[in-house]
């Protein structure tokens, strides 16, 4: 009996572990990898829909989250199993070392077919995050190696039942406006702004938005470069935005701890009047509180004559496998996902902003207002040149001193100015 | 009075440690309350209703995990590869703490430092030769791959708690099983597992435990859904953006049942393991 049992158990054991193995993927089939849990119903809704039109079938393979999706497509590149469309989450300087390897196609000439039908029909700065100039530091020959299947933006959302309760009737205009605000908030016990400053590069979105209308992007760039210092008194007000602000108690309590997810939490169940977050919240905020009634903008200018540039561009892209057999017909998929119906179709379900730019009058309200900034939008990818990445960790590191009142804006200056200089006398060396 | 006082001092002390030990218990055990508590909440309640039980039952969240979760073949997938693994492991390491404990053979030493040296190297620094390596052997996204890989991350741990209670094992057991007639391997069976079981439990339970939790081993060999562990269905609902946190309660309470069970069942040997020695060193 217990040899029968024995045996038995072996036979399953042997049928789990050797059964049930993957079959190959038929010819008429592309396989696609990607990160997106929220938008994995709308997109095997599409797939099917686009099996029913065309006879091919899209294989979607979810991997998630982000971290192991990252490792799982690194690891894939180098045992050179690339699936046909994928997406690579990471630096620049990684897309960068993808494409000159080969692992990516350059789908610029698929872009400018027809008339450059398909590129005209996209956000212009969605299909710039993925473009690699002419110029390009990371010497990648120019082309467009990605296709945004939506594009996000980060601003101020301000709920509307909360600001009437403090008797503000409308949104600030300028940054004076926002103080005033501020103060008639506190009066009534409520937080104005959360945000997730505990993530640094939300602290470095916020500053950049200031940093762009005190200075503009000509100096901005001219500081990258080291030819202006930190130590500039325009690079101090900007510093003393956030000094300003935490002086007036415009931050909710604990926020350089607060992580996005939990800033957002905070503003969906109406802790705080304002908050600084990416058009992917207004998914959030539904789910966890249909009810709230909120608007978008721009932070408030300190300087009104020069419009306040955002944080915008595509939201997830795609890439196509270069060493593909699929490559063509990876191509055709992701023009269709991009087509209207697809995108007008997508942004319904998961309320993100569609790229293609020629279905904007059909999304919601709120998606609409995110919508209107993408003009203004701006992105360290489409940059000329980026900042070191130890003096932007020890600008937003300062800035969170800053907030907690540990050091002062000149001093934080000084200190980013010696990173700064360290880093440039390495470089040349 | 000395009595008194004695027994006010005893009252006190014992008094203070059961106040202890409860505390600790309440801390222990919240977490699982407030987790099963947020399993029956809506994603509109969960961040509002601050009361301990919840005032509406969403019995509807285990229907939905289970269901958009896809836990049935997930299920199905991580029993086999706790079953398999858990299997392996205990084999593969007895043998090897066996080997180590009472065998003689040149570099005896060496292999074990490499085998207890192996635990100091982080998963995620070996992903990349990992996969590359068994894709060349045409294991990834296979059952049996996967297996292979988690029974490895396994054993230097449970070698070295085996090790540990065999090197116990008197030696006058050894020789009267070999006046016996009793060879190596039928020393290991016969002799050495029946006295390792409390140690044995440990290395159960702790690898049981492993792999059932296991997920970025699983997402960096496996690509398709029906090989997937349970943790996949997870992560359905914990998105890069947003999380469907009653849901995932329901999720996350379906997933420990099966692995408190084993626990509860395992518990007297694993108290016995733990106090005799098979976590000394």
């Amino acid at each position: 009996m217990k040899k029968i049992g024995f045996l038995a158990c072996c036979a399953f054991l042997a049928f789990a572990s050797f059964g049930c193995g993957p079959a190959k993927a038929p010819a008429n089939e592309i396989e696609v990898w990607h990160w997106m849990t929220d938008r994995q119903d709308a997109l095997e809704a599409l797939a099917g829909k686009y099996e029913q039109q065309t006879g091919i079938k899209v294989k979607l393979v979810l991997f998630a989250p982000s971290d192991a999706y990252t490792q799982k497509v690194l690891a894939a590149a180098q045992a050179g199993v690339l699936p046909d469309i994928f997406g690579i989450l990471d630096k620049r300087a990684i897309v960068a070392s993808f494409i000159k390897e080969g692992y990516v196609m350059d789908l610029a000439p698929a872009f400018r077919a027809d008339g450059g039908a398909w590129e005209k029909s996209l956000s212009v700065k969605a299909v710039d995050n993925n473009r690699f100039t002419a110029s390009n530091v990371y010497q990648v020959p120019a082309g467009i190696y990605g296709v945004p299947i939506d594009v996000s933006n980060v601003q101020l959302i301000y709920n509307r039942a909360l600001l009437k309760k403090a008797g503000i009737v409308r949104p600030p205009a300028t940054f004076e406006d926002l103080l005033k605000d501020v103060d008639a908030l506190r009066r009534v016990g409520i937080s104005p702004l959360v945000t997730g400053f505990g993530e640094m590069w939300i602290v470095d979105c916020f500053a950049s938005n200031y940093a762009f209308n005190i200075l503009g992007e000509p100096k901005i760039m001219a500081t990258f470069r080291g030819e202006v210092p930190y130590t500039d008194p325009e690079w101090v007000a900007v510093f003393n935005v956030f000094k300003t602000l935490a002086g007036r108690k415009a931050f909710i309590e604990g926020i350089v701890t607060k992580g996005n997810k939990y800033a957002e939490q905070d503003f969906a169940l109406e802790r705080a009047a304002f908050s600084f977050d990416g058009s992917w919240a207004v998914n959030i905020y539904k789910s966890m509180n249909p009810n709230l009634d909120f608007g978008v903008m721009p932070l408030p200018a300190i300087k009104p004559a020069t419009p306040m540039r955002v944080w915008g561009g595509a939201g997830s892209s795609f890439v196509v496998n270069n060493r593909s057999a699929n490559r063509d017909k990876a191509v055709a998929f992701l023009r269709w996902l991009t087509a209207a119906p697809q995108q007008v179709y997508l942004s319904a379900q998961t309320n993100n902003l569609p790229s293609n730019c020629e279905v904007n009058a059909g999304v919601s309200r709120i998606l609409g207002d995110f919508l209107k900034a993408m003009e203004n939008a701006t992105h360290p990818a489409v940059w000329e040149l980026n900042e070191d990445p130890l003096v932007i960790e020890t600008f937003d590191k300062g800035i969170q001193a800053i907030i907690i009142g540990e050091k002062e804006p000149e001093q934080v200056a000084r200190d980013v100015q010696a990173v700064k200089a360290r880093q440039m006398a390495r470089q040349k060396k | 009075m000395f009595r008194n006082r004695y027994a006010i001092e005893s009252f006190c002390k014992s008094t203070a440690l059961h106040l202890f030990l409860m505390a600790m218990t309440v801390a222990c055990l919240f977490p699982v309350f407030w987790m099963l508590r947020s399993s029956f909440m809506s994603n509109t309640t969960i961040f509002v209703d601050q009361s301990l039980i919840p005032r509406e039952l969403n019995w509807h969240n285990y229907a939905l995990a289970w269901t958009r979760g896809n836990f049935g073949v997930y299920f199905f997938n991580s029993m086999v590869y706790t079953v398999c693994v858990v299997t392996g492991i205990v084999l593969v390491a007895s043998l090897a703490a066996f080997a180590f404990s009472r065998l003689s053979f040149p570099g005896r030493n060496v292999l074990f430092y490499i085998f207890i040296a192996a635990m100091m190297i982080p998963l995620p620094g070996s992903f990349v030769p990992l996969f590359v390596m068994m894709n060349k052997l045409h294991l990834t996204n296979t059952r049996f791959g996967y297996i292979l890989c988690m029974i490895n991350v396994g054993l230097p741990l449970s070698i070295f708690l085996l090790k540990t209670f065999f090197d116990k094992m008197p030696s006058d057991l050894e020789d009267a099983a070999r006046i016996d007639g009793c060879n190596s391997l039928q020393i290991w069976w016969h002799v050495a597992m029946p006295l390792a079981a409390p140690a044995l439990a440990v290395v159960v339970i702790y690898n049981a435990l492993n792999v059932w939790n296991e997920y970025i081993l699983a997402a960096l060999l496996l690509n398709e859904n029906d090989l997937m562990p349970l943790q996949r269905g997870l992560m359905v609902f914990n998105g890069a953006y947003q999380v469907d946190y009653p849901v995932l309660m329901a999720g996350l309470t379906i997933t420990a049942v099966p692995i408190i069970g084993i626990y509860l069942l395992m518990q007297k040997h694993i108290v016995k393991g733990l106090s005799s020695g098979a976590l000394v060193g």
